[in-house]
């Protein structure tokens, strides 16, 4: 546990950094906060997973963020910050009475009730334009009047947040909570682990974060329109990161992001690959789901375990008993 | 009136079968009880009403003498019900002792995580798991689990404790430690609701028997007098039992 503190504590001094070397490169200063934003996303997803739920429901909080924070500019002349405080509530309340009606559903069912939610948002965008601005959308000035160096430090807030809640349920009594009932719910509840309220709990406070996520991205690109801000490839992202990075840790769902957003944004950029890059990119993650279980961390472990490997350390896993 | 648990005509069908049709029955206070009937009788279906895992189509449970019907399975746990699986199912992503501290965290009401690891060591020392405590779940042998199911219902600081088939798969030899283990379970207070296949076991650790056919109770009394009984020996302990 400390030496996991100490390595974050780390990671946060380099990333506050971070600007001094970049800040002069606005297409670098440009990926750095959409880089923190979506570790905010991956982040608090894999939190959700670790109750055993798997949620499509990520990408649909942050199109709400976005739209909280549009709407709340348009008719209220409400300011970044303060549509961002707003939003965290809404996204709330809204994740309770999401999760109250979805949570006792299981697997499959529930991935799907979440991929409607989106589906469900992204309607009502397009049905009401005289609120939401239709096909269109709504824009705003930029936030910070576009200084990247501020909403970076904004994007780590949000960051800093989702990293505090997957450690905070990795290394409390949460731990032994969610994953018991990720390994079987029944035993769980005679156990006296409250099974409802732990994924109610952990449902509602990963959907704010990305309710905050989308939030802080509406006023950094100035502009939410329904297909973007409901776009289902954010809710795979949110999926996609952890699962390739390591799910239910918390350095899983970071290295995750920095590698597959690194690469997708240079497949993108990048001449051979520019036009089909998305199935170059897909691929990458099919196969990583094939062959890497538990992703880059599940790796990495078993090279350190394949090279110390001694005889004896592997009886316990074998063993025969007494 | 003093019951610890009393369960008044439960009825719990599956699709139109009735597994428990109209079973009453009391556990006092230190008076342990075993329910014994062939397979297929409702013997865990009961276990599954009393534990909050499957709420009855009619009938009601009261535990401490407030109705627990429609109390939660894991509000149920943290006042006092205890249970053990029959097919044990430990939490493989957990090793010995975290599988044990869930039952101290949430069940025994453990103030930290520190005190629910110091609890959960104690109790695996208690069942003979002491020295692989930090072992994986999965490197266990049959024997071993059935301890790791038992430490993780103790964990839960039960004052009644439901043991769905202890037995099942253990050599004699480990069977007498079982029963011994048990024996001191029940002088430290808990109360035993025991399904049980094993008749010398049944003998020794209930005070009374219950014997189950077809989801209803068709007997009840010491061992010596269900054994005795005709309905009995005719639905369950069969003619070899009966001539024993």
């Amino acid at each position: 546990m400390r030496r996991e503190l100490v390595a974050w504590l780390a990671f946060i001094a380099i990333a506050a950094l971070l600007p001094l070397a970049l800040a002069s490169d606005p297409y670098l200063m440009l990926l750095a906060n959409v880089m923190l934003m979506f570790m905010a996303l991956a982040l608090s997803w894999d939190v959700v997973a670790r109750t055993g739920q798997l949620s499509l429901a990520h990408g649909a909080f942050f199109g709400l963020g976005a739209y909280t924070v549009a709407i709340g500019h348009k008719y209220a002349a409400l300011p970044p910050l303060a549509g961002l405080a707003v939003a965290g509530v809404v996204g709330a309340i809204v994740a309770v009475a999401l999760g109250g009606v979805t949570l006792r559903l299981r697997g499959i069912y529930f991935a799907i009730a979440t991929l409607a939610f989106g589906e469900v948002l992204r309607t009502v965008a397009l049905q009401v334009p005289d609120v939401t601005g239709g096909t269109i959308g709504i824009s705003m000035p930029p936030l910070f009047g576009g200084d990247r160096v501020a909403s970076y430090y904004l994007a780590g807030a949000i960051f800093l947040l989702a990293l505090a809640l997957s450690l905070g349920v990795r290394y409390t009594r949460a731990h032994y909570a969610v994953t018991a009932i990720r390994t079987n719910e029944a035993v769980a509840a005679v156990m006296g682990v409250p099974v409802v309220l732990t994924k109610v709990l952990t449902f509602v406070t990963a959907a704010v974060i990305a309710t905050l996520a989308g939030a802080f991205y509406m006023p950094f690109i100035t502009h939410t329109d329904p297909h973007d801000a409901f776009e289902v490839s954010r809710s795979v992202a949110a999926l996609a990161f952890p699962i390739f990075g390591g799910i239910y840790t918390s350095v899983g769902p970071v290295i995750g992001t920095v590698v597959l957003r690194s690469l997708e944004e240079y497949l993108r950029v990048t001449p051979p690959w520019k036009e089909g890059y998305q199935v170059v990119y897909g691929a990458v993650i099919v196969l990583a789901v094939l062959f890497m279980p538990r992703g880059l961390v599940g790796l990495a472990s078993r090279m350190r375990a394949r090279l110390s490997r001694r005889p004896e350390a592997r009886i316990p896993i074998l063993g025969s008993g007494r | 009136m003093s019951a610890l648990l009393e369960a008044h005509g439960l009825v719990r069908r599956f699709r139109g079968l009735a597994a428990v049709d109209g079973l009453s029955f009391s556990v006092e206070e230190g008076q342990s009880l075993a329910i014994i009937g062939p397979n297929g009788a409702g013997k865990t279906t009961a276990f599954n009403l009393v534990s909050g895992l499957l709420a009855p189509n009619a009938g009601r449970i009261t535990f401490r003498g407030r109705d627990v019907t429609g109390v939660r399975a894991h509000e149920r746990c943290r006042m006092g019900l205890g249970r053990t699986f029959q097919v044990v199912q430990p939490f493989a992503e957990l090793d010995v002792l975290g599988n044990v501290m869930v039952g101290a965290l949430f069940g025994g009401g453990a103030a930290s995580v520190a005190g629910a690891r110091a609890e959960a060591l104690r109790l695996c020392d208690m069942v003979g798991l002491g020295p692989k405590a930090l072992w994986p779940v999965g490197g266990l042998t049959v024997p071993d689990r059935k301890r790791l199911e038992l430490a993780r219902a103790l964990a839960t600081k039960p004052a009644l404790l439901l043991l769905d088939e202890v037995m099942e798969g253990l050599t004699p030899a480990e069977e007498r430690e079982a029963v011994g283990l048990l024996h001191r379970i029940r002088a430290d207070g808990v109360t035993l609701l025991l399904i049980e296949h094993v008749m010398s076991t049944v003998r020794d650790l209930s005070d009374r028997v219950l014997v189950m056919d077809y989801g209803k109770p068709i007997a009840e009394g010491t061992y010596a007098e269900v054994s005795r009984d005709p309905n009995v020996i005719a639905a369950y302990l069969g003619s070899e039992e009966a001539t024993a």
